[in-house]
Parts: structure tokens; sequence; C-alpha cells
């Protein structure tokens, strides 16, 4: 039986494919990126999915840079984070990943913060792959 | 859970003070019915894929996150109302020992290759309220082709901050010593997760705290976790009177007796969780005398259980997944009320139980798991007489098993409402029943009880 490729998949192996050729950079960005998605894998995907409309412990993550915080239809969020006014940027999803309850005061989200900034950047930079 | 050996049949009187002691927890050392802890009314309840709470996305193997949830008192929650927390479960077999039996291991059983429907059990699994949950599970045995009350652990739980730490503060109250631990090595969830009912998983000596009370106490249990790594527990039970053990299905005639006042169950354990992977380490005990006659001032059996047990999980990225757990039981007996009946020639005695086995997972759906049990004890010649050679308790062995989970993740068929697991376990003894060969006296070898077990097992 063969499954289905995940969309998600599908784009990270075309933005790690394409993204030499089309702006000459060097392998290193593609290589955070699948980073990235471990660090995603491994601190990240017990309660977020990147499947858009899919929403877990916490909401999903599809498409989740730029947008503003707790705009995802059907998921309950804390009242803290519906009165944050954040727009997830880069600067405020490392903010907010480095130290949840730190950026977010009474946020739900039962994490204790991702310490180390390189693992910080390729996963928003894996974030920010997911349109 | 039922423990069951598949020599017990009805148990003379005479020998029901000894039975409490060496069958009351006889097949407990692997668990000889399924420990499920893996209700999708948990899923449905807090959002999430089986997989986050457990290896190889099907319980009762928990991952931290599934710790903390237990801990928390299965209060957790997606936030949104109208879940309904039931769950259900069926378990349905296939048999095959070495050799044949001596007799059928149960009524409508064959002596060999049997078909059988283990389980079917209903839940009430899941928050309560804000602080309240519960995990009580009744299972119709369709071995026994009866009906009981089977774990049963509710829960109040608060998180505060404690010296700017986080601590979660709870109250079990439970059924069966060990019910409430949420690491996996403690007998109660330990591996294997599931056993024949009516093949062999493990010797007919086992210590108290491996099944010997379950389902026939109540007792209460004060715990702490502090900072998401100090563990600390502290509680004591009652038996419950024979006539509340009929009411829920236990049996009377199988009464254990009454437990002293003394009874404690403790436990202290560190987990250290870096997401990617995660160790425990701990220590617990449990302490009892138990009056088989039930008469105030008569001769007691006094058990006193020590153990230590460690684990570690690599969970990477989920792809790859590998875990460890052990645990060693020291159980010190003085059997004063064996020993004035004529059951025992020891008052004084112990039993060893060293279990140890490792699991590796690929894409939380295919598994494969080895473990290896010891149990050994002093020699007692009326203790360890009928059923026993060398006048020794020792049993040993070998476990292997291989399953398939083909649900339980994001995008699995039937999420959050159905999970499957199929499996082949191979139980093998080095040693049964004191000898490797002729431990009955009749011819029969350690050998002749390894067992093959077919299961498939799902819950919705």
């Amino acid at each position: 039986m063969f499954r289905r490729i995940p969309s998600s998949t599908l784009r990270l192996f075309m933005a790690v494919s394409l993204m030499p050729l089309a702006c000459g950079a060097s392998v290193t960005h593609a290589a955070d990126l699948r980073h990235g998605e471990e660090v995603f894998a491994q601190e990240c995907a017990e309660c977020h999915s990147v499947r858009e409309g899919k929403n877990k412990k916490g909401p999903s993550l599809s498409a989740v840079a730029g947008r503003k915080a707790a705009s995802v239809a059907d998921f309950v969020y804390s009242d803290a984070m519906k009165q944050s006014g954040i727009v997830w940027a880069p600067a405020a999803l490392d903010a907010y990943v480095a130290n949840p309850r730190k950026a977010v005061p009474g946020g739900k989200m039962k994490y204790d913060g991702l310490a180390d900034a390189h693992d910080r950047e390729d996963l928003i930079a894996y974030l920010g792959s997911l349109k | 859970m039922k423990t069951r050996s598949p020599s017990r049949g009805a148990v003379p009187r005479r020998v029901r003070r000894r039975s409490v002691l060496l069958l009351g927890a006889s097949v407990a050392l692997a668990g000889g019915m399924p420990s499920a802890h893996a209700v999708p009314s948990f899923a449905r309840q807090t959002g999430q894929d089986c997989a986050a709470c457990h290896v190889g996305a099907y319980g009762p193997q928990l991952t931290p996150y599934g710790m903390k949830f237990k801990i928390g008192g299965y209060t957790d929650t997606d936030g949104k109302d109208g879940k309904v927390p039931l769950s259900g479960m069926l378990v349905a077999a296939f048999t095959r020992t070495e050799m044949d039996q001596a007799e059928p291991p149960a009524d409508h059983t064959h002596r060999n290759n049997n078909l059988t429907l283990d389980e079917a059990s209903v839940f009430l699994a899941g928050r309560l309220s804000d602080k309240l949950g519960a995990f009580v599970q009744a299972t119709y045995d369709g071995v026994e082709q009866r009906s009981s009350l089977d774990h049963a652990d509710v829960r109040l739980a608060h998180t505060l901050e404690l010296a700017g730490r986080e601590a979660v503060l709870g109250l079990s109250v439970n059924n069966n010593p060990g019910v409430q631990d949420p690491f996996n090595t403690l007998p109660t969830w330990g591996f294997p997760y599931i056993g024949s009912a009516v093949g062999f998983t493990g010797g007919n000596a086992a210590t108290m705290f491996n099944g010997g009370l379950e389902h026939r106490v109540l007792g209460a249990s004060a715990y702490a976790f502090i900072d998401n790594s100090l563990y600390a527990e502290l509680g004591t039970y009652r038996a419950l009177s024979p006539s509340v053990q009929s009411r829920t299905g236990q049996g009377r005639g199988e009464d254990m007796g009454r437990l002293g006042g003394g009874t404690a169950y403790w436990r202290l354990a560190w987990l250290q969780d870096w997401k990617r992977q995660n160790f425990s380490a701990g220590l617990f005990g449990f302490n009892t005398d138990i009056q088989p006659d039930r008469l105030s001032g008569g001769p007691t059996n006094r058990y006193r259980d020590l153990g230590v047990d460690a684990s570690y999980q690599f969970l990477g990225t989920r792809e790859h997944v590998g875990t460890v757990y052990t645990s060693f039981i020291r159980e010190r007996q003085t059997r004063n009320d064996l020993f004035a009946v004529g059951e025992a020639d020891n008052r004084k005695g112990s039993l060893n139980e060293f279990r140890i086995n490792a699991s590796y997972y690929y894409k939380q759906t295919w598994g494969l798991t080895a473990g290896r049990f010891a149990t050994r004890g002093n020699r007692d010649a009326t203790l360890y007489g009928d059923g026993y050679a060398n006048d020794s308790p020792d049993t040993s062995g070998t476990v292997l098993q291989a399953d398939w989970t083909p649900w339980g993740k994001e995008d699995s068929w039937g999420a959050p409402w159905a999970n499957l697991r199929l499996g082949l376990q191979y139980t093998m003894f080095d040693k049964f029943n004191g000898a490797r060969r002729n431990y009955d006296g009749s011819g029969r070898d350690a050998k002749d009880n390894n067992t093959l077990f077919m299961f498939a097992w799902t819950s919705f």
C-alpha cells in the first residue's frame, strides 16, 4: 500500500531542491529547514499539527508565519493569548518559543521553552516554509 | 485485569492461604490479561493522537506527555465541551502451548490451541470536572465467562506554583497498589502489556505487590510531582469485605483476608525529560500484614516489598523509538499464619523478582520487544510442594513480541475514535516452578509451557 505524501513534505522537498538553483544560495539553508523539521517533530508535534485545520492540544501551525495570534478557527485559546495582540513574525515566534510563559503570561501552552537559539532559528525557518 | 493461572480451577479451601501467597499473583508477572491504558476517550478529550501519550501509538506504554496526563488526573483537555468519557475495548486471542496442558485451563476451553475472547471492557475514562478524572474499567472475561470491576483509579489533581516551580498535588483512590503509577516499570503496567489468559506467562509464585491484592482492596494515596521531575507518593489500603468482593465480581471464595492497619505503599522517582529522550529512576515499597481468617488477634502473614526501577526512552523525531525498562523487587515474608496451619515449613522467607525489557518502534507502527523475567526465592518443602520441584519457587524466561499498530497517529483512519494492535508473542521458560525438567513430578518440563499468543486488541 502506498502512503500519501503529505503536502507539507512535498513543499519542503521542493524548497530544499530548488532553492540553491533559484537563488544561488548554498545548501546550508536547506539543511536548516530539515533540521527545523526535526526540531518540530521532537519539540512540537505532540501538540501541534502542520496540517491546515488540524488542531490538537495546540492549534494548527499551518501558515503560522505572519498570522495574528489566536486566529485559528475552532480552537479554544486562553484569554491571555486572545489579548496578546501578537502577530507571529519571526521575532515574536522566537520570543514565544524561547519562553512561552514569559512571552504570554497566563497562556496555556505547557512548554518550558527551547533554549538553543540555533534550533529556534531553524524551527522558525521551517514554520515559515509552511504556506 | 484478572490474574488467572492455567492450572488454577477451584482452589480447595485447605490451601486457600497458600493460594493467596502463591497463586493470587501468579500470572500477573506477565500481566495475565491485558493492562489496557489506551482509551480513545482520552484522545477525544485532549485532541491528541494516541501516539502523543503512548510509545507505539497504543497503551499502556506512556511517553512523558502521557505520564503527565495521568499525574494531572486525566483532566487535561482541548477546552471544548461535549466530550463523553466512555470507551470500550475488545481482546481476542489464539493460544498454543508447547505441550498440551494436563487439563483444560478453564471451562469451555481445550487442553491446547484455544481461540478465546479474553476481554470485553467498558471504561469510564476521562475528565469529570476541572480537577477530577477517572480511569475505571469493567470487564467481561470471556474465558471465565463472568463480569467484574477491573482496574479503578479515580484522581483529584491540582496544579500550582511552589517556590517558582510547577507542582501537581494529587490524590488517587484505586483498587490495586501500583495501578496509579505513571511509569511502566512496576508490575501492573509493565511488559508484557498483554498476555495469554489460557497459556503460561509466569510461574506460580510472585510477590504480593505483583498483583496479589488487585481489585480486592481499596486504597488512597497522596502524591506530588514537582518541576516535572520529582515524583513522590504515599498511600494505604484496606481489604474489601467478602460481600463487596462478591458484588464487584471478584468472587467471595478467593478472599485473601484482612489487611493490617499498617499497610502502606510509597514511591519516589525522578523523571528527566529532554523531549528527544528521557529517563526515570525510582524506589518503591509495599508493606502489609494479612490475616487470612479475618479474626482479630490471629496470626498474620507479613510482606515487606522493596523495589528499584529505571527506564530510558529515546523518542527523537518519533520515527525511530527505543525504550528500556527494568525493575527489581525483593520481598521479605514472615509467614506466621502459614506456619501455624502447617502450610509452610519456615516462618521467614524471601522472593526476588527481576525484569528487564527493550523495545523498538518504527514510525509508531511496527514494534519489536524482548524481555527477561526471573523469580527466585528461598526453598520451603511445604510451601513449594505440589506442582514445584526442589522445594523452590524459581521461574525464569524470555518474552518476545512483534506487533503492528496501524492507527493511532495524526492521519490514521478512525482517529480519534478507534485504535488497533495486532501482535504475536512468544514466552519461553528456562525454569518453571523450581526446575527445568519435570517440575511437577509428572514429567512436564519448563519448556513444555512455552506459549505462543496471537492477539487482536482494539479500543474505541
